[in-house]
């Protein structure tokens, strides 16, 4: 009895010192404190474990090459599982840690508080690059280093009619068709899907019934009959790379004989090791390189992978380490350029910060960022990619600004 | 009202004392003290992210309530009672958005108190739909039958249909200034907290009233024998569907408190899994007990945080602990609900009876 006692006394004179000690260091803010929201254990798990050490790893390489003019950058990291309260209730804390800016993740929670981060002026740099999140009318203090998820599958459906379409049997003898496979319960599989179909209506395809397909699918035979009713040429899947893969498959095993084409989340080294020959053609777009790619700042990339998390072998690292070192090194620009022009407030990172960045090159092979006061699309050029032989081939940069400049301009932002 | 301070055991003379809210002075002096904890002191020493906390206790209690209702008073388990959150989380936001409100409503500020009810009789409605099987089936059945409601209402209607209404796409947002009672914007943490907190109070006093009457005596028969209970000449499958209806009822103002909280909605807010999450408040917290149901909330949540403050600086040692602290929480949540079924299936309410019966008894609790 005398054990059981002193062991609960143990443990709450342990807690109450650790809480003390918690409240204390919160106190006392010399560094520059950021908050990270990411997903390892939920529904986008397959992709955000990945984002998520990249984003721990860029915050290293920063905090080894100067900070912020001098300043350490304090990183307060936590998994959300893809919960909506669970995000909230992060956020709440990330603002009583006096974070100057967060680093998040998903669409459906970031586009949910967005409204919270417009009236509290805190810079969200997210994982969701949800066209939605790019007009500074609506959602100033979103913003992300990629182009979006509209313009990607804007280019990549332009990109497969340039390129394969020509060369389909049925070319000139009728109008190609589309299907949209996505989980249509998940704000971030359907946030493009406006943009798909009014891209797809202006190129002259036919449009199928959507397909709703899990972000936990495994099996999506029924889907996969149901897409054959309509003999698709060209399937956009919208989820991440395991429901893809998982489509992917079956649509081979079923003969669907249609070309595919993914989100960026859904296109990453994992389809080809994932869907085996089934993935070989797919198409997609990639906001930046592919992990290990010979481009500027990947050595950086892959130093501080094999540093900080030696575990994990470099081989089963994937494209979405780099596009957490993509968001990352845009904040990390932004609070230099903040600093320098008078603080660190949510205003200032914005207004002297993000929005003075023109054609500001991050290097790992992304485009160079444009962010202006009434423009958050970062650019208009867009790289497509195809797998072949389980690796990734350059297929076309579609440029929407140029082909469609006065749409660019007026008709597409926000959407 | 009794005058004794502290009573030893239960004395009352008539029917009166023994369904008093309130039976003692010293019952009613804590009953106030602890009202002016929750309108005054709270809201001067707490800050933003306490407040966020405590609406979040508040939103798992409304939630938790129709829940226990459910199960722990009419013995019918429920594993969708997500879907009737979302209900009325969609009706309110919908009839904010989209309905033609008069403008003497609109600038009255009656719009969203009206919504609230709305969502509330629409979400009751919805969820008798989904409670029609338990006039046939009950156990695990009914609870396949109660997931139905999730898949059908979150993943098929809301989703397919609900949410492209007015053309948003999936996500809904509500534009600053639209969510008002009477003259008051509700537009910070603090307002919030007293939506939730009068929202939290009308319905564990409804819910409670309705236990201690007819209605609650029936459903309590039926819980512990529905054979007998029908012998007795209750009418089984009416009051089944009334405690679905009354759930339901309470899942909607839920629903339609949680849209104050964020100003936007989205199907992913109400996932399956929130549904298990609040059979495991009241498994926590006790079933059978609306205390235990606040209990298991405050359980739920706010020790949960408070464990993730005590980690936050321990992971300038060990850094992974902050992000792995989701997986510790998720374990920490089914190693709990082990815990109290094995060790305290009565779960915090009967700690909380224990508590009050050794003070009440000192110095001679014996």
């Amino acid at each position: 009895m005398f054990g059981k006692n002193m062991c609960s006394k143990i443990f709450v004179v342990i807690f109450t010192v650790a809480l003390f000690v918690g409240f204390s260091s919160m106190a006392g803010a010399a560094k520059i404190n950021v908050g990270a929201l990411n997903d390892m254990t939920g529904a986008t798990s397959d992709v955000g474990k990945d984002y998520a050490l990249g984003i721990a790893e860029a915050i290293h390489y920063v905090n080894d090459n100067g900070g912020v003019n001098g300043k350490e950058i304090k990183l307060y990291q936590f998994d959300y599982g893809y919960r909506v309260p669970e995000a909230l209730t992060k956020y709440k804390l990330f603002k009583r840690l006096k974070c100057v800016a967060v680093l998040g993740w998903g669409t459906g929670d970031t586009e949910a508080l967005s409204p919270t981060i417009t009236k509290d002026k805190i810079p969200y740099v997210s994982a969701s690059y949800s066209a939605h999140l790019t007009d500074p009318k609506k959602t100033p203090y979103n913003l992300f280093f990629a182009t979006d998820y509209s313009t990607n599958a804007r280019a990549a459906i332009t990109a497969w009619f340039d390129k394969k379409w020509p060369k389909h049997k049925d070319f000139g003898k009728r109008k190609p068709r589309l299907v949209c496979s996505y989980m249509f319960a998940s704000p971030y599989s359907s946030a493009p899907i406006k943009a798909i179909k009014d891209q797809a209506t202006l190129l002259g395809f036919d449009i199928g019934p959507d397909q709703s397909v899990s972000l936990f699918a495994i099996d999506t035979k029924s889907q996969v009959l149901a897409m054959k009713d309509f003999k698709p040429d060209l399937v956009w899947h919208g989820n991440t790379v395991m429901s893809v893969a998982a489509t992917v498959r079956d649509a081979y095993a079923l003969g669907l004989g249609a070309d595919h084409i993914a989100n960026n989340w859904g296109f990453d080294e994992n389809l080809p090791k994932l869907a085996g020959e089934a993935a070989e053609g797919v198409m997609g777009a990639s906001v930046c390189a592919f992990f290990g790619e010979n481009v500027p700042m990947m050595d950086k990339v892959v130093e501080y992978a094999k540093k900080y998390n030696p575990g994990i072998p470099l081989e089963k690292r994937s494209v979405h380490t780099v596009q957490g070192w993509g968001d990352v090194l845009i904040l990390w620009e932004a609070l230099k350029r903040a600093d320098k022009a008078g603080g660190l407030s949510g205003e200032n990172i914005l207004k002297n910060g993000f929005e003075t960045m023109k054609n500001f090159d991050i290097g790992l092979g992304a485009a160079p960022v444009n962010f202006t006061a009434t423009d958050h699309r970062v650019a208009g050029i867009v790289p497509i990619y195809e797998v072949k032989d389980g690796k990734f081939q350059i297929v076309e940069k579609v440029d929407l600004k140029s082909r469609w400049p006065k749409k660019w301009a007026d008709e597409w932002l926000g959407w | 009202m009794s005058t004794t301070w502290l009573p030893c055991g239960t004395y009352h003379q008539n029917y009166v004392h023994d369904h008093a809210w309130w039976q003692t002075k010293f019952i009613k002096a804590k009953m106030i003290l602890l009202l002016i904890i929750l309108f005054v002191i709270i809201p001067l020493v707490a800050d933003s992210y306490g407040l966020s906390i405590l609406n979040l206790v508040g939103y798992t209690i409304l939630g938790a309530i129709g829940v226990q209702l459910l199960i722990g008073f009419c013995g019918q388990i429920t594993l969708g009672h997500a879907a009737f959150i979302a209900v009325g989380a969609y009706t309110s936001t919908l009839l904010i958005l989209e309905f033609p409100w008069p403008k003497i409503l609109m600038d009255w500020g009656l719009a969203y108190p009206i919504s609230i009810l709305i969502a509330a009789i629409v979400s009751g409605a919805w969820s008798v739909l989904f409670g029609l099987p338990c006039a046939r089936v009950k156990g695990f059945y009914l609870i396949l039958t109660t997931m139905a409601a999730q898949f059908i209402t979150v993943d098929f209607i809301i989703t397919g249909y609900v949410s492209q209404i007015g053309g948003r796409g999936q996500a809904f947002s509500l534009p600053p200034g639209t969510i008002k009672i009477g003259p008051w914007v509700i537009d910070s943490d603090l307002k919030v907290y007293f939506v939730m907190l009068v929202l939290v109070i009308v319905c564990v006093i409804g819910v409670l009233n309705l236990i201690r009457s007819r209605v609650g005596r029936a459903w309590i028969a039926i819980r512990d024998n529905d054979i007998s209970a029908e012998v007795m000449g209750i009418n089984v499958i009416k009051y089944k569907l009334l405690a679905f209806y009354v759930a339901g009822f309470i899942g909607g103002v839920a629903g339609a408190f949680w849209i104050s909280n964020l100003a936007a909605i989205s199907p992913e807010h109400f996932p399956w899994f929130w549904s298990l999450w609040l059979v495991g408040v009241i498994l926590i917290g006790g079933v059978g007990s609306i205390h235990g149901t606040i209990f298991g909330s405050v359980f739920m949540v706010v020790v949960m945080e408070m464990l993730q403050l005590a980690v936050i600086p321990l992971a300038d040692i060990y850094p992974k602990l902050l992000v792995d602290f989701l997986f510790i929480k998720e374990a920490v949540f089914g190693l709990a609900i082990c815990v109290f079924m094995i060790f305290e299936p009565n779960g915090l309410a009967y700690r909380w009876w224990q508590m009050k019966n050794y003070f009440n008894l000192w110095p001679f609790s014996y």
